[in-house]
């Protein structure tokens, strides 16, 4: 069992094991080989691959479903905008720059901002990457290469985090509530939740640029 | 050059997503100006895209895939989105006049979290009335500047202030100031003066 999918699958509790997130640092059964999916949104936006349409769909809006049901959605608004999220990554494919994200983050950034969308109706979402960012021609391999050694290092560094710390991070993304709302989540000194939280960011940051 | 960031909680919160949309939007505004927070929003992105991939997969309704694939060829419309920037923030919106040098363009009602989001318009040397917070409030300043007791704010600059946070900031010398501001939950107005901000209070 994927000990980061237990995490996100179950309601938020006081304290958090390392051993926990450490889990995401070997890929479960259900991690796909690691560029798979970067190739999978090159092939849509080349040819309109429908075939890689189909397996990226398949590995992701399920996901996208858990994680949407996780964060606060109803079941069949989750489906729906998975539904939404992913029909967004066909049209969105030729903006995919595997240079700047993977594929579970550009996918995610799509998911929360039709998430923002829905909950608010409103006409001003987050910024997306710049489509003048558009890239012109296939990257090359070693891009994508670069791009999974990054995200496998922040995988590592997510892993290695200190328990306390682990904690803030988690709750940043689980708790849809204030941010402020975590010191009583935990019952820490707001000053205390931003130095931990200051402190992952920190290491987090730092793996993603170094080149080990 | 910016000077005040957004805390470290509010960039994670607003890449995850769980922070609320007004406070997301003077980021947004913020974004536009500093390399450092975009930088740490990414890594945000990162985490959660992390998150996503971990995420054990639930199950979806029958014929899932065939109703998406059957959507593709469908003409699909974005509909357009106008920048976090004060030229994007002001299309189509009207200022009211609250009081002598202060002038209020609201932007988003308050929503499910109690956040609502406007524009604030501050002639130079003049003070907003002194209030204090019950919950968080965010600002960027995207014209001019603005200075309170937690310091002085300039074009791209966030100021956050949560309870017991009581202040009363005044427009620097110059242009006037143009302020986005999120706030959470009423305002405190301490004396009649204070009712000119009636429309944050909304009591």
């Amino acid at each position: 069992m994927n000990a980061l999918a237990e995490l996100v699958r179950t309601p938020p509790r006081p304290h958090i094991r390392r051993d926990e997130l450490r889990g995401a640092m070997s890929p479960p059964g259900g991690r796909p080989v690691e560029d798979r999916s970067e190739r999978l949104i090159l092939a849509v936006a080349t040819h309109c691959d429908r075939d890689a349409y189909a397996a990226l769909f398949l590995h992701f809006a399920p996901r996208l479903k858990a994680y949407l049901a996780r964060s606060g959605s109803a079941p069949e608004t989750a489906e729906e905008l998975a539904q939404e999220t992913m029909l967004t990554v066909w049209h969105k494919a030729p903006l995919f720059d595997p240079a700047r994200a993977g594929a579970a983050t550009w996918i995610f950034a799509i998911a929360r901002n039709l998430r923002i969308d829905l909950a608010r109706r409103s006409r001003l979402p987050l910024p997306e990457p710049d489509p003048s960012d558009e890239v012109a021609a296939s990257p090359p391999a070693d891009v994508i290469v670069a791009g999974v050694q990054r995200a496998r290092r922040l995988r590592q560094a997510l892993a290695a985090l200190p328990p306390e710390q682990a904690e803030v991070v988690r709750l940043s993304f689980f708790d849809d509530r204030p941010h402020a709302d975590i010191e009583r989540a935990l019952g820490i000194p707001l000053g205390t939740v931003k130095s931990r939280l200051r402190l992952a960011i920190a290491r987090l940051r730092t793996s993603m640029v170094s080149d080990e | 050059m910016i000077r005040s960031h957004p805390a470290d909680t509010t960039l994670f919160a607003c890449a995850a997503g769980t922070l609320p949309a007004p406070h997301a939007t003077v980021v947004a505004a913020h974004l536009a100006y500093c390399s450092r927070c975009r930088g740490i929003i990414e890594t945000g992105e990162a985490v959660a895209g992390e998150f996503l991939e971990a995420a054990e997969p639930k199950p979806l309704s029958d014929g899932a895939l065939q109703r998406a694939l059957a959507r593709l060829d469908q003409p699909h419309a974005e509909p357009p989105r106008p920048a976090a920037t004060l030229a994007g923030l002001t299309q189509g919106g009207r200022w009211y006049w609250l009081g002598p040098g202060i002038r209020l363009m609201p932007l988003a009602r308050r929503d499910a979290t109690q956040t609502r989001l406007d524009l604030i318009r501050i002639a130079p040397g003049v003070a907003v009335p002194s209030h204090g917070h019950k919950s968080f409030e965010s600002t960027c300043v995207l014209q001019g500047g603005f200075a309170d007791q937690t310091g002085e704010y300039h074009e791209g600059d966030v100021a956050e202030g949560d309870a017991p946070l009581e202040h009363a900031p005044r427009a620097l010398p110059g242009g006037d100031c143009i302020c986005l501001i999120a706030t959470t939950g009423r305002l405190k107005a301490h004396g009649w003066v204070a009712r000119l901000l009636q429309p944050l209070i909304d009591v």
